[in-house]
């Protein structure tokens, strides 16, 4: 059934720039805690010892208001270095792949360490960068195996329960898979990034349905990176090489895409009541300039001229509300839009 | 007569690229000395450069938004490595170095990048299109102070050092022509440039990271008064400027030097040159005569020098740069296609050896040639190519090493030196340094060609005098 009728308008951003504490630094993923709380993952490269602190989970509501973060760059217990997506369990407890460190590590709901599980390799149960997580409807965690181009499910403290497919561009093939989700009625998403297309899954990993094809035509995609669905089952696919959030309708057929129509966050405001001469110029600036020749025809480099754009869209997720979150991680921020 | 031809080859693309493997010079060989050269001139008709960008955007994310200059050094060393355009890459390094750019003032590394990128495009052709992208380009202009140029309040920067650095050199031009020569492009601005201004002064990254910059003509600030410029006389904007640069000897001479130094053989630094004759003067004659007959094409005068007597005799007359050294013992050795959380160390190593990439340390760009060597650079450089060489799980060092191996189990420590000279060149080494090795080779654990022997051996070479040179 085409969703004719569905709507979404901008409604605000959430985040900045910030080395640590209040604000983003790289964030890839975005996951719904209790109460409104939203944990957000933040990869922050590059990796020298200086930046390694910058590295986190940060912890605040979609009203901006800031509650702390948690982790860090390293190699210990509770670090991680390139942590790809966050997940939180039915107890409370989050989850973040890790795919330089190859592993899954869990912290409890505010951010103290738990425990962490994962070897690398590519026999049953070991994966080599562990990237998209969620959890399945009976509670068990599944991975986008990425290298091993598979989905693999785990029970949360690690063992490995079974896993489907294959390097290859046939059904239920994968090349690089990133993120994975899971839908209201346990029907499983995978968005096969160097596939350009998203497939669909059973709850058991039996192949339902391929989205898309490598191109920028409305329904289809450049490196898919991550991939929700609403309550009436339509899908958000964040479209990472086109710079753009795609809508399609349950069954795979374009509905609408969004370019990005970001305004400053509540944190940025702050930051330019303290810097009033940049704000100032700002307001005298055209923010939609002409692109340069070097950008003409490249959406990235059209994103990297124009700030209201989407840059590095990682994730896109809805919440229960029905608003639609875009990570964006060359922007260093959230983009949230409001069902109409 | 086809080890010869291996090792021109060999020194052809130490030149042209930043050396080749074994595997790579044997595809030469098929091909040919000129066909060679042929398909280095014409990077457009190879697959693009690297086989998928977009592995990189993606595992380095940092790499994709390129706000911090780590990031970009990594990016371009990540590039230099695994193009498959060498000459592109390496002819656009040799505009960064003569047009150089820095990220210290701009606070903006990606526009540095963004520069790079216009050199791909721009850097074979006529030296005349070359320096007009140059006049337009927004790094350039943020970097010389030309979006100050104004029509009632002249800046002198670029107009001087596009004459004194980027074209004819001093000596050539009158402090009158620079005043002429600015005055033409007042008005070459960038977009918003209050705004970017006030955002580079303070390093602002807020909100949401940099914005890129873009070029901007503004008629309403352009002096298009007469001007008295080299002898001539008209209302003459930045390109007319450009055009009458680019007629004169003066220029010829200039960019030839810059290429033979870059890729024939070490010239005394370009201060000097105002009173030091080149080294070879006919070469660079060569050179001018190859400018004037194909209208200033670079593609023209790279065909002529890499075709000449003169270069294909000028081997390991260079020291490498930093670049040069950290990319070929990578590309040598392997193992960097993939990204990985290390790949940073890269861009920090050839920093520690001297060459900040992105960010050279004026706008005389980097001193070249014996000045790369200190004792400190040497330390970093030995140790980096010894290091390399130390895995032998690297696929370039396993290849080298299953290499020599094919050539027998009972190998003399003659003929081990000798293979493992070919195969890392092939090179030439002096008496004295060849008779450590064969010390070295006769004394090594393992008999024969086993591979920690040969591994040892190696690591022995890349640590010679003889591996700093290209």
């Amino acid at each position: 059934m085409v969703t004719t009728d569905l709507q979404y308008s901008y409604s605000h951003t959430i985040g900045m720039y910030a080395l640590q504490g209040r604000g983003f630094n790289n964030p890839v993923d975005l996951a719904f805690g209790k109460d409104g709380l939203l944990y957000v993952l933040n990869r922050a490269g590059p990796e020298v010892s200086a930046r390694l602190p910058y590295k986190r989970v940060t912890m605040c509501t979609v009203d901006e208001d800031y509650l702390g973060e948690f982790s860090s760059g390293g190699v210990e217990d509770g670090q991680m270095m390139w942590p790809s997506s966050i997940a939180i369990d039915r107890d409370g407890n989050v989850y973040v792949s890790d795919e330089a460190l190859q592993r899954i590590t869990i912290f409890d709901s505010r951010g103290r360490y738990l425990d962490k599980w994962g070897t690398r390799g590519r026999a049953d149960g070991e994966f080599n960068r562990p990237s998209g997580i969620v959890f399945d409807a009976d509670g068990n965690l599944l991975v986008t195996d990425s290298l091993n181009c598979r989905v693999q499910r785990y029970t949360r403290d690690g063992s490995f329960l079974e896993s489907w497919g294959r390097p290859g561009r046939a059904a239920g093939e994968f090349n690089l898979p990133w993120g994975i989700h899971v839908d209201a009625e346990g029907g499983v998403l995978v968005a096969d990034w160097r596939n350009d297309r998203v497939q669909r899954f059973d709850a058991g990993g039996s192949h339902v349905a391929t989205y898309g094809a490598p191109g920028d035509a409305d329904g289809w995609f450049n490196r898919p990176a991550g991939v929700g669905t609403d309550a009436d089952g339509n899908l958000y696919v964040a479209d990472w090489g086109n710079e753009r959030v795609q809508v399609l309708d349950p069954d795979g057929g374009f509905l609408f895409k969004l370019r990005g129509e970001s305004g400053i966050s509540k944190w940025g405001y702050e930051y330019f009541e303290a810097n009033t001469e940049e704000l100032r110029e700002r307001q005298n600036s055209n923010m939609e300039p002409e692109v340069g020749p070097l950008a003409r025809g490249s959406s990235r480099e059209e994103s990297a001229n124009i700030e209201k754009l989407f840059w590095g869209p990682t994730a896109v997720k809805v919440d229960e509300e029905g608003r639609l979150f875009v990570v964006e991680s060359c922007r260093f921020r959230i983009q949230i839009y409001q069902r109409a | 007569m086809q080890n010869q031809d291996i090792a021109l080859l060999s020194h052809l693309m130490r030149r042209a690229g930043f050396g080749a493997t074994p595997d790579e010079l044997e595809r030469y060989a098929e091909m040919g000395y000129e066909s060679t050269v042929e398909e280095l001139l014409h990077p457009e008709n190879m697959p693009p450069a690297l086989e998928d960008e977009d592995l990189i955007r993606r595992y380095h994310v940092d790499e994709n938004g390129l706000l911090i200059v780590d990031s970009c050094q990594t990016y371009l060393v990540y590039r230099m490595i695994n193009t498959r355009r060498p000459l592109e890459e390496k002819l656009a390094l040799f505009w960064h170095g003569i047009f150089a750019t820095g990220y210290t003032k701009l606070n903006q590394p990606k526009a540095i990048l963004n520069q790079i990128e216009m050199f791909r495009r721009y850097g074979f052709g006529r030296f005349r299109d070359l320096l007009v992208e140059l006049s337009r380009d927004p790094a350039m202009i943020f970097w010389l102070d030309n979006k100050d140029n104004h029509k009632d309040a002249v800046n002198e920067n670029y107009g001087r050092e596009i004459l004194e650095l980027f074209s004819m050199g001093v000596g050539n031009y009158t402090e009158d022509d620079v005043r002429q020569c600015s005055r033409a492009f007042t008005g070459w601005t960038i977009r918003n440039a209050a705004h970017h201004t006030v955002r580079t002064a303070q390093d602002s990254v807020w909100p949401y990271g940099r914005l890129d910059w873009q070029y901007e003509y503004r008629p309403d600030d352009h002096d298009e008064g007469e001007k008295l410029f080299l002898g001539r006389q008209g209302a003459f904007d930045g390109e007319d400027v450009i055009d009458i640069i680019c007629e004169e000897p003066a220029t010829a001479r200039f960019i030839s030097r810059h290429l033979y130094n870059y890729f024939v053989a070490d010239e005394p630094q370009v201060p000097a040159w105002e009173t030091v004759p080149p080294r070879d003067p006919a070469a660079i004659d060569t050179l001018v005569d190859s400018y004037f007959e194909s209208g200033g094409d670079i593609r023209a005068m790279l065909r002529t020098l890499f075709n000449s007597d003169f270069f294909k005799s000028a081997r390991f007359a260079k020291v490498k740069s930093p670049a040069e050294m950290v990319v070929g013992a990578a590309r040598q050795s392997g193992g960097f296609a993939f990204p990985e959380v290390e790949d940073i160390q890269l861009a920090l190593e050839t920093g520690n050896m001297g060459q900040l990439l992105v960010d050279p340390p004026s706008v005389e760009g980097w001193h070249t040639g014996p000045e790369w060597v200190t004792t400190a650079s040497l330390v970093n450089r030995v140790n980096f190519a010894v290091k390399q060489f130390a895995d032998e799980t690297k696929p370039g060092v396993r290849s080298i090493i299953e290499r020599v191996q094919a050539r027998g189990p009972d190998q003399t420590p003659e003929q081990l030196v000798e293979g493992c000279l070919e195969l890392m060149g092939p090179m030439d080494v002096s008496p004295s340094t060849r008779e450590e090795l064969l010390a070295h080779a006769a004394d090594a654990n393992g008999g024969g060609a086993s591979a920690e022997r040969v591994k040892e051996l190696l690591q022995l070479i890349v640590a010679t005098r003889e591996y700093q040179m290209a």
